[in-house]
C-alpha cells in the first residue's frame, strides 16, 4: 500500500525538478492531462471501495483518457473549436461524481462501524 | 508476464507495479503543471513591474515637457521685451535704426519671429514615373536639389525660408532619408513646398537665370512650379519639447 504513495511523491518531485518550458499553446493539453489523471485516480479509489476494482480497466483508463483528452484538444485547435472544453467538462463532472460517491461510501461505513460499536457496548 | 509476476510475487505484484507507474505519471503531471503555473505567475508579476516603471517614466517625461513649454514661453516673452526695448531705443536715437533692422533680419533668419510678407513659393515634385529609366533616383527630388534651391534663395536675399511649413533656420540640417527628407529631425515627403519671404522679383529672377537652379532642377526631371505670393506667413520655429 505504501508503494503507490511513494511513487506519487517520487513523480511529484520529478515534476517539480524538471524545468522544461513548453509553448503556451500546449498549456491546454497539460490542464486536460491533469484533469484526466485526477479523474482516473478518484475513479480507481471509488471502484476499490465499491469492490469492482479491476487493474486492467484502471491502467488502460488512465492512459487512454489522457490520450483521448489530448487528442480532442489537438483536434479542437486545428478545427478552431474549443473541444478541450468538452474534455474539461466531462472530467470535471465525473470528478465530482466520483468524489461524492466516495464520500457516501465512507459515510455509510462510518455509520456501520458506529452501529457495531454501539451493539458491542450494549451487549 | 507470468514469469515476471512469479519471480517478483513477494516484493512487487503486477497490480502494484501498474499502480506504481500510474502514480508516478500522475505525480509527474501534477508537479510539472504546478511548476508551469508558478512560472506564469512570476512572469505576470514582472510584467506588472515593468508597466509601473514605464508609467513613472512617462509621467516624468510629461513633466519635463511641460517644464520645457513653460521655459520656451518665458523665452518668447523675454524676446518680445527686448524688441520693445530696442524699438523705444530707435525712437530716441535714429542712428541705431540700421542696427535694429539688422537685428530684425537676423531674428527672422533664426526663426524667432513669425515671418510675414511678400515672397515666392516653389513646389518641387517628383517627376512622372518613367518606364525607360531603370533607376528611380533619376526622377525623384533629392536633398541636394533642396540644398541648391536654399542656397540660391539665401544668396538672393530671402529673409525667411520654410519647407512644407517648417522654418529652416541658420543652423538647420537637412538629410536624405530614402524617399523623404529630414529637416531638424522631422520627416517631410514630396512634394516639397519651399516658401521664401523676400523681394519676390529678385528671388524669381535669381532662380530663373539661364543655367540657374530651375534649369538644373528641370534637367533632373523634377517638376518645378514657381509662384509669387503677396502675403506669405510662416510660423516661428518651434522649440522641440
Amino acid at each position: 500500500m505504501w508503494l503507490p504513495f511513494l511513487g506519487l511523491v517520487f513523480g511529484l518531485a520529478l515534476g517539480l525538478l524538471t524545468n522544461i518550458q513548453i509553448p503556451s499553446i500546449y498549456e491546454n493539453y497539460l490542464s486536460i492531462a491533469v484533469l484526466a489523471a485526477l479523474d482516473t485516480l478518484f475513479g480507481g479509489i471509488r471502484a476499490q471501495l465499491q469492490q469492482v476494482y479491476d487493474d486492467k480497466v484502471f491502467v488502460s483508463g488512465f492512459f487512454f483518457n489522457i490520450a483521448l483528452a489530448a487528442g480532442l484538444a489537438f483536434l479542437g485547435v486545428y478545427l478552431g473549436i474549443d473541444l478541450y472544453l468538452a474534455a474539461i467538462f466531462a472530467f470535471g463532472v465525473r470528478l465530482f461524481q466520483n468524489i461524492a460517491i466516495i464520500r457516501r461510501i465512507l459515510l455509510t461505513r462510518l455509520d456501520e462501524k458506529r452501529h457495531e460499536r454501539n451493539k458491542n457496548s450494549i451487549e | 508476464m507470468m514469469n515476471k509476476k512469479n519471480s517478483k510475487e513477494n516484493f512487487l505484484s503486477r497490480k502494484q507495479f501498474q499502480l506504481l507507474i500510474v502514480c508516478v505519471t500522475m505525480g509527474f503531471i501534477i508537479g510539472y503543471s504546478y511548476n508551469q503555473a508558478k512560472d506564469n505567475r512570476d512572469a505576470g508579476s514582472t510584467n506588472k513591474e515593468l508597466l509601473e516603471q514605464e508609467d513613472s517614466y512617462r509621467e516624468e517625461l510629461i513633466a519635463q515637457q511641460e517644464r520645457n513649454k513653460e521655459l520656451s514661453e518665458e523665452a518668447n516673452a523675454l524676446q518680445e521685451k527686448i524688441r520693445k526695448y530696442e524699438k523705444s531705443f530707435v525712437a530716441s536715437k535714429k542712428d541705431y535704426t540700421k542696427l535694429v533692422e539688422e537685428a530684425e533680419d537676423l531674428r527672422l533668419l533664426l526663426g524667432d519671429l513669425n515671418a510675414e510678407g511678400k515672397g515666392i513659393r516653389i513646389t518641387l515634385q517628383d517627376g512622372d514615373y518613367n518606364p525607360k529609366s531603370a533607376n528611380p533616383n533619376d526622377y525623384i527630388v533629392h536633398e541636394s536639389h533642396i540644398f541648391k534651391l536654399l542656397n540660391e534663395l539665401k544668396i538672393s536675399g530671402a529673409q525667411a525660408i520654410a519647407i512644407n511649413g517648417q522654418r529652416v533656420l541658420a543652423n538647420s540640417y537637412i538629410r536624405c532619408n530614402g524617399p523623404v527628407i529630414t529637416i531638424d529631425g522631422k520627416q517631410h515627403p514630396a512634394p516639397f513646398v519651399v516658401e521664401a519671404v523676400g523681394d519676390s522679383a529678385t528671388l524669381i529672377a535669381a532662380l530663373n537665370l539661364n543655367g540657374g537652379v530651375v534649369d538644373q532642377l528641370l534637367n533632373d526631371n523634377i517638376v518645378v512650379s514657381l509662384e509669387e505670393d503677396q502675403k506669405l506667413t510662416m510660423p516661428k520655429a518651434k522649440v522641440e519639447s
